[in-house]
Formats: C-alpha cells, sequence, structure tokens
C-alpha cells in the first residue's frame, strides 16, 4: 500500500519544495563559492577551485576567535532568557483576561519596533550619556559614567531586549497546558522539588524549551543590527563580521567560506550535544 | 519540428527588419522628441536628503520630459554595488550612485560605462574629476568636535593629544572615512598611505577607540554629555545637521588639508535603459540639482557652473582655490588594500 | 504564584519595554536628532509622517509583504511540523534540521546568491520575488514552534479519533490543529513580525517598488542618522498593536488561545 506509506509524508511536500528551491538551491551555490576566489586586485568572483578562503579562516586565529565568542553569547543569551523566561511564562500562564491579553502583546512589542530604532534606544538608555548613567550620577553613586556598552554585557543586554519574546511565548504555549495542580499533586506524594522539576515539569515544558532555545541561539548567533550598535566596534560578532566581508569588502568567497566553517561548527555542536542528551537520557542503575 | 524553427527563423528576420527601420526612424527624430513611456528608469541612491532632493529637482522633470518613470532604490554604497556585481550579466539598475573609491575598480570590472569625455556634463565638470565614473559632488573629510571638550577648531595632530585619549569615536572599517584617517596618520607620521604600517601604528595610538559610530545621531549625543570630544567626519552632512547644535564644531584641518572624498555618479553597464540613464545624468549634474546639493547639504557642486551663494563659501568646497587644497589620495591603490587592512583594523585598532 | 515570580516579571517587562518608552518619548522630542530625555515636545514629528507619502507608501509594502510570507509559510510550516511530529522515519531530524537552516546563518550571503539567480530569471526587483525570499526567513518560525505544540500532544487522542472512523485530515483539523491552537497564533505572530522586521535581505531583494520600510529607515540612518519621522510612525505601531489587543480581547477574548 504505497499511499498510506507516503501520505505522512505529503504534508511536508510544499514547505520542502520552497526551502529545496529557494534556499537550499542558492545554499548550494554559496558552498560552492566559497571554493572560488578573486582575482588579484579585482572584485568579480574568479571561478577556479581555491582552499585558499579555508587556509584563511583556520590559520588566524583572529576568525577562529570571533566564530568562538559568538557561539559563547549565542549559549549565554540563551540560558539567560531561560532562566528569566519561565518565570515570566508562568506568570503569563497564570494570569486570565485583559491582563494576560496584555502581557502577551506587551511581550511582544520589542519584535514591533524594529531591532534598528529600538538598539538606538537600549544605546540612549546605556550609553555613556544615557538615562541609566544620568540617573545614577544624579543619585550620587558615581562619578564617570558607567560602561555598560563596547563590551559583550552590552551586546548580551541588546540580544536579551530583543530576543526574549523568542522564548517566553514559546513557553507559553507549553506551560498552558500543564495542569496547574499537577505540581502540587506531585510534591503532596512527598517528590521533592528538584524530582518535580526534573519528573513533571521538564518532560512536559520540554519542547517549549527546546523550540524558545533555538530561536534565541540562532537570532543571537546571525544577528547583525545589535552587535554592531552595541558592540562599538569592541565586540566583534559573527554577523558583523560576515556583512563586513560581503558587503562592504566585497569579497563573496571568503564570507562564503566563513558561512560554510560556521555551519560546520553548529553542525558539530548538535551533533556534540544529541550526543550528551542520549549519555544522560540513558536509563541509571 | 525543421518547419517550426524555419517559420520561426522568417518572424525573427522580419522583427530584426522592423527593429532596424524602427530604430533609425526613432533616431532620425530629434532628441527631445523620444517618448519612453512604459520605460522605468532604476535608480540607486541614498535615503533621507538626497533622496528628496533628487526627487524634487531630477525625478519630476525627468518623468515629465521623457513620458517614463523614475524609481528610486534607497541602499548604501554596499548594497549597490553589490547588486551591480551580481547582476553584471542581467543588470536592472541604470544609474548607480557609488563612492570616490569604488567607482575606479567598478570601471575596471567592467559594471559601470566609462564616462564619456564627449558628453556635454563631462564638460562642465571641474577636470580631472571623473574618475571611474561622473564626479557627482566634492565634500572634504574633516573633524566634528564638541566645543566644551575641543576649545578652537583643531588640526588632525590634535587627535593624538593626551586629553583626548579615549574620546575619538570612528566610523565602522571599510569607509571612505576611516582610509582618510589611515592616510592622514601616515602623513602625520612622515609617510602617505602607502606605508600601512606606519598609518596603522600611528592610529593605534588613539586606542581606545570610544566608539566605533553607525549614525550621526550617536557621535553627536556622546559630544553633548562630553564623553566624545572629536570624530572624523564628511562635511556635508555634519555641516548641515551642527548648523541646529551650537554646542559642536565642524573644521576642515589645514596640515593636512581636508582628505577629497566624492559622490559618484555611474552608468551601470548593458543597463536596460542606457538613453534615459543619461539624461537623468544631464539632469544630475546639472546646476539646478547641484546647487541645491550645495545650499541644502553643504556638498560641494563638481559643475564649474553652479554659483554658492557667497555667505555659504567657507563650508562649501566650490572655488578652483578650495578644490585644490584638498588632499587626494591614492584611492586605486587603497582598493587593492581593502581586504588585508579591514583585518587590520578589526585587529589592530579595534582589537584588544 | 510567588511574589517573587511577579517581582521579576515586573522587572523584566521593564527591561524589554524600556527601549521602546525612548522611541515614544523620543517621536514627541522637538531636538533634530535622536536623543534621550527630550529637549521639548511636539506633535510636528506625528504630522510629518502623516503627510509623508513615500513613508506610507514604504509601511503598506512592509505590511503587504508580511501578510503574503505568513500566509505561505505558516500553513506549509504547520502541515511540515506535523508530519514531522509524528514521523517516525529516519533521516525526520535531517529534513527537520533542513526546514530550520535558515535560522542558523546570516542571511546575507544567500540573499547575494539569490539576487544573482532573480536577474537570471527576471524575479529582480519584483514583489513575488521578495514575497518568495521573505517566505524563507519567516518559515522556520513555525515549523520549530509549531513542532513543540504538536509534541505536546498526546498521539492516543489523534489514535481514538482515527478509530471512530475519522479521516486523517479530519483527525488534524478537529483535534491535532485546535490542540495546538497557541503555537497557531504565536507562529503567526512570530512570522509576521520577522518579515515585517528584516532589513538585510531586503535591502539586497527589494526593488524600487517593493522598498520596505525598514530599508528606507536603515538606507537614511546610515547617512544621516534616524529620521525621527520613523519614531513616530514605531510609535503609532506600538500604541495600535496594543490597542487593537485590548479591543480584541474584549470582543474575542483571544488570550484564552494562548
Amino acid at each position: 500500500m504505497p499511499l498510506s506509506r507516503l501520505l505522512p509524508i505529503i504534508p511536508l511536500a510544499p514547505a520542502c519544495l520552497l526551502m529545496g528551491v529557494m534556499f537550499l538551491l542558492p545554499f548550494g551555490m554559496v558552498a560552492v563559492t566559497a571554493f572560488w576566489g578573486q582575482a588579484p586586485g579585482s572584485w568579480l568572483v574568479d571561478e577556479a577551485f581555491t582552499t585558499r578562503n579555508f587556509a584563511r579562516i583556520l590559520a588566524d586565529p583572529y576568525f577562529v576567535l570571533v566564530i568562538g565568542r559568538t557561539l559563547r553569547i549565542g549559549v549565554e543569551a540563551a540560558v539567560i532568557c531561560l532562566l528569566l523566561g519561565l518565570p515570566v511564562a508562568s506568570v503569563i500562564v497564570r494570569a486570565r483576561g485583559q491582563v494576560r491579553g496584555l502581557l502577551l502583546v506587551l511581550m511582544l512589542l520589542p519584535m514591533v519596533c524594529g531591532a534598528l530604532v529600538q538598539t538606538l534606544g537600549m544605546l540612549n538608555l546605556f550609553g555613556l550619556a544615557g538615562v541609566v548613567n544620568g540617573a545614577l550620577k544624579q543619585l550620587g553613586l558615581i562619578d564617570r559614567s558607567i560602561r555598560f556598552l563596547g563590551n559583550e554585557t552590552g551586546v548580551l543586554l541588546g540580544l536579551i531586549q530583543a530576543f526574549l519574546p523568542l522564548m517566553v511565548l514559546p513557553l507559553v504555549t507549553v506551560l498552558g497546558r500543564i495542569p496547574p495542580d499537577l505540581p502540587a499533586a506531585a510534591a503532596s506524594l512527598g517528590a521533592s522539588r528538584l524530582r518535580v522539576l526534573q519528573r513533571i515539569m521538564l518532560p512536559l515544558a520540554g519542547p517549549g524549551i527546546a523550540a524558545g532555545a533555538i530561536l534565541v541561539f540562532s537570532a543571537s548567533v546571525t544577528s547583525f543590527v545589535t552587535p554592531q550598535i552595541l558592540g562599538q566596534g569592541h565586540v566583534q560578532m559573527f554577523g558583523p563580521l560576515v556583512y563586513q566581508q560581503a558587503a562592504l569588502v566585497l569579497d563573496w568567497p571568503f564570507a562564503s567560506a566563513l558561512c560554510v566553517v560556521m555551519l560546520a561548527a553548529l553542525a558539530l555542536a548538535a551533533a556534540l550535544l544529541a550526543g550528551v542528551a542520549r549519555l544522560a537520557a540513558r536509563p541509571r542503575a | 519540428m525543421r518547419l517550426r524553427s524555419k517559420r520561426a527563423w522568417r518572424a525573427v528576420r522580419r522583427a530584426v527588419f522592423w527593429g532596424v527601420l524602427g530604430l533609425g526612424l526613432i533616431g532620425a527624430r530629434p532628441a527631445s522628441a523620444q517618448d519612453f513611456s512604459g520605460k522605468t528608469l532604476v535608480v540607486g541612491v541614498w535615503g533621507g536628503d538626497i533622496e528628496r532632493l533628487i526627487r524634487e529637482h531630477v525625478v519630476a522633470a525627468l518623468e515629465k520630459e521623457t513620458g517614463a518613470k523614475v524609481e528610486l532604490l534607497l541602499g548604501g554604497t554596499g548594497d549597490r554595488l553589490a547588486k551591480i556585481y551580481a547582476e553584471r550579466t542581467h543588470p536592472t539598475m541604470d544609474v548607480a550612485f557609488l563612492n570616490i573609491y569604488e567607482s575606479p575598480q567598478a570601471l575596471k570590472d567592467g559594471v559601470v560605462d566609462a564616462p564619456d569625455p564627449s558628453a556635454p556634463y563631462y564638460k562642465t565638470i571641474w577636470p580631472g574629476m571623473n574618475n571611474g565614473c561622473y564626479a557627482m559632488s566634492l565634500n572634504g573629510l574633516g573633524i566634528a568636535y564638541s566645543k566644551k571638550l575641543v576649545t578652537s577648531p583643531p588640526e588632525w595632530a590634535d587627535m593624538w593629544k593626551p586629553a583626548y585619549k579615549g574620546k575619538i569615536a570612528l566610523p565602522p572599517y571599510p569607509g571612505s572615512e576611516d582610509d582618510g584617517v589611515l592616510a592622514v596618520a601616515a602623513r602625520l607620521a612622515g609617510a602617505d598611505e602607502h606605508s600601512a604600517d606606519k598609518a596603522f601604528s600611528k592610529l593605534a595610538e588613539l586606542k581606545p577607540i570610544a566608539t566605533t559610530y553607525t549614525s550621526l545621531d550617536q557621535v553627536f549625543g556622546l559630544m553633548g554629555s562630553g564623553e566624545v570630544a572629536m570624530a572624523p567626519m564628511i562635511g556635508g552632512y555634519a555641516m548641515a545637521a551642527l548648523k541646529k547644535d551650537p554646542d559642536i564644531g565642524f573644521v576642515y584641518p589645514k596640515s593636512p588639508g581636508p582628505v577629497l572624498v566624492r559622490d559618484m555618479l555611474c552608468l551601470v553597464h548593458n543597463s536596460p535603459n542606457p538613453e534615459l540613464a543619461k539624461k537623468f545624468a544631464a539632469l544630475a549634474l546639472g546646476v539646478e540639482l547641484q546647487t541645491a546639493y550645495a545650499t541644502e547639504l553643504y556638498f560641494g557642486p563638481t559643475n564649474m557652473n553652479v554659483k554658492v551663494p557667497p555667505a555659504m563659501a567657507n563650508d562649501v568646497i566650490a572655488s578652483p582655490e578650495q578644490v585644490k587644497s584638498l588632499l587626494t589620495l591614492d584611492w586605486p591603490y587603497i582598493i587593492t588594500q581593502r581586504a588585508a587592512w579591514t583585518d587590520r583594523w578589526n585587529k589592530e585598532i579595534l582589537g584588544d | 504564584m510567588s511574589i517573587g515570580a511577579a517581582v521579576l516579571t515586573a522587572l523584566v517587562y521593564a527591561f524589554v519595554l524600556a527601549p521602546i518608552v525612548v522611541l515614544v518619548f523620543s517621536s514627541f522630542d522637538t531636538a533634530p536628532y535622536f536623543s534621550f530625555p527630550p529637549g521639548g515636545y511636539s506633535l510636528h514629528w506625528y504630522a510629518t509622517a502623516w503627510q509623508s507619502a513615500e513613508y506610507r507608501d514604504a509601511l503598506g509594502v512592509s505590511i503587504l509583504l508580511a501578510a503574503t510570507a505568513t500566509l505561505i509559510a505558516v500553513p506549509a510550516g504547520t502541515a511540515a511540523a506535523y508530519a514531522l511530529a509524528r514521523a517516525t522515519w529516519r533521516g525526520r531530524t535531517v529534513v527537520q534540521a533542513i526546514l530550520l537552516s535558515p535560522l542558523a546563518l546570516p542571511l546575507i550571503v544567500w540573499a547575494i546568491e539569490l539576487m544573482q539567480f532573480y536577474a537570471r530569471i527576471g524575479l529582480s526587483g519584483t514583489m513575488l520575488g521578495l514575497a518568495l525570499a521573505h517566505t524563507i526567513i519567516v518559515l522556520p518560525f513555525p515549523v520549530r514552534i509549531m513542532l513543540a505544540s504538536f509534541a505536546r500532544i498526546d498521539p492516543a487522542l489523534e489514535q481514538a479519533a482515527r478509530t471512530l472512523g475519522a479521516s486523517p485530515l479530519r483527525t488534524f483539523a478537529r483535534v491535532a490543529l485546535p490542540l495546538a491552537a497557541p503555537g497557531l497564533v504565536i507562529s503567526i505572530a512570530f512570522a509576521f513580525l520577522t518579515s515585517f522586521n528584516d532589513v538585510v535581505v531586503s535591502s539586497f531583494i527589494a526593488g524600487a517598488r517593493s522598498l520596505t520600510f525598514q530599508v528606507r529607515l536603515y538606507s537614511q540612518l546610515r547617512s544621516q542618522g534616524v529620521d525621527p519621522i520613523t519614531l513616530a510612525i514605531g510609535a503609532v505601531l506600538a500604541a495600535a498593536i496594543v490597542l487593537a489587543a485590548i479591543v480584541c480581547e474584549r470582543l474575542f477574548r483571544w488570550s484564552r488561545h494562548v
């Protein structure tokens, strides 16, 4: 019965077709371009096979450092968003009526106003001349402005502000389905808090946590505007680096190679994570 | 199969015949009577005031004259450059505004057409300015400074004074401002832009760079609060913005003189509407738009026939003497160094 | 609910909303450039925004584009997520990774390849080309979120419906989809807003007729700074969305479904 075997795959067709033609084909070209170069003194792509771009990336600690830093900041952003997002999502889930609607839409607002204008808002808040520094000076707590921005903390602040909705809202969709008295019931049966978390909350909220973490991590790792403006040149991350090479230096083969290396790093990280998860899931004796 | 291809071939021949005849007839008519209705000219340009002035002074007139539609595609030079290189075999953009240092390279790579010395609008531009494309405006790289921290108009060397350590802001690399600053640093170290080592080590003395700025608002805000003292900046926009703020100044330094930077108007090679593009160029390089550029944006005109009001003579580069005082860099050389200098900038100027 | 969680929630909201408050204040500012706190207050920028045909057009393009991309991506993504959530065959994780891959890379490199591709097939500068590109940008959101939603639904419910004679399509529409409604609402919101806010891809793919609001804003930001008109428009958008949410809550009680 080939039709009934095929039936479960049919819903995949539109998305896979779109992704195949519009993303994988052009991206295949990116992978090919990564092995091309530029003729000396020209910005035109020279279609002769070369591994020069990869040699340059791997030989220069700078690029490896940027990729490493980007991955680390992505993980930090995802973890902090999760730690902040879980309590916030649980408050939203328990709110009712008008309050619930308002909390949901306010959480979406950072995505409404756009990264550009918002990042400039962050600059006006946390910059050396910003509101926060001004208030601290007024209160006599500091003499000289604190440098919140232009370092990793500043970039992280911006990423969390911009991408927290990507964590909170998926969490709300899964936490809303957990009966509110389930954890209490488990506790009354003598389960410790840790055990309630481990055996009840995590398995039930797990898909939401995974979705939120992936969205926040990916958005942070590829972010361009936030590190560019809030890093102020002192925190080079992957997004601005690729933009610099692709749109300003106009070295597309090199920018493509950077992306291929990043993809390899991500695949490696994912494989490691999957391995760890498999180990952790193995039933303990 | 064969029959069909024969018929198709006959149709092609007929089309070519009528096409040639039609073109001949059109060519025989006076140029102003050409009908471009139904055509769309695509022009890549910066957003903001430049877009507004081009709409007011060029687009309206050109649409009325030719019946064509003119569409402005907004973005930065990087976006436009990427577009005309990516669409090299099938261009969709007719006219692109680029920077002085990109246009000779674009010409060398064959994505734009060389300026035509026989065109009437070529001849009205200051001699020697049409490198790669047509020179659209003259600007100098000068210094914007906080009047609270810098009491008199500074020279380049003042940026290195200990009092301003950590209070100099620069835009992201690569860009004509940063290349200009590197060339100035090299000259202060007794060399020029061909000595990258001297340029970078001199500029690295300014570390830590207070901030890399992506918009003028950012710098002016920081100057207002005393966190940034000076920032190299291109004259036009800075000057226009500063007329509104008494606490911030702008100066064209003298030793070395301000670095010449230029907007260039490029006709894209093989573009869909070459004739319309030339008409656009004639209007854009004409007296009306260039006068508006000068009086509203403080952009120096490249057209020798533009008369700048005497009150603005100090702010706008327009006279032959002012043009001569500008420092002209070896941009074709600088552009070949772009990839290498980007790496050096990332590490030596911004790194720890 | 503990007091701690409530206080933390309040602080988090204050942090997330602070830049938007800055934006709203600055939109009333009389100063010529974006600064906070403002020097004086006026409705000048609102009046200018109202009169600006260019910004109005760009906003129209952005909304149409985001709606189109959402309308294609959310159904396609939801269907794919359902198939993946119920799949047991080998290789499903590979398909899932491919559908999520646009999330993982800076899209500029892809956009440059797409631009060359479009120039060849004549899609350059068209609304269709831009809408297709945006569909790809937003597709991972419904896929990832609906995957989480469907994973949370007990397959036994669907099996029960099948046993009672419901067709697979009916089971999906009547059992799975209603249970996954919260994910659907969030998917639509994320898809729409991600498209609405894209700068990098649009600045390469958009044509003069399909110039989006963000591209217009960015093209000016880089030469002159923020046009305060865009602050006024941003403030109006934010206010409109909050207001719409409140009114719709009254009318439909939508938040129950999230």
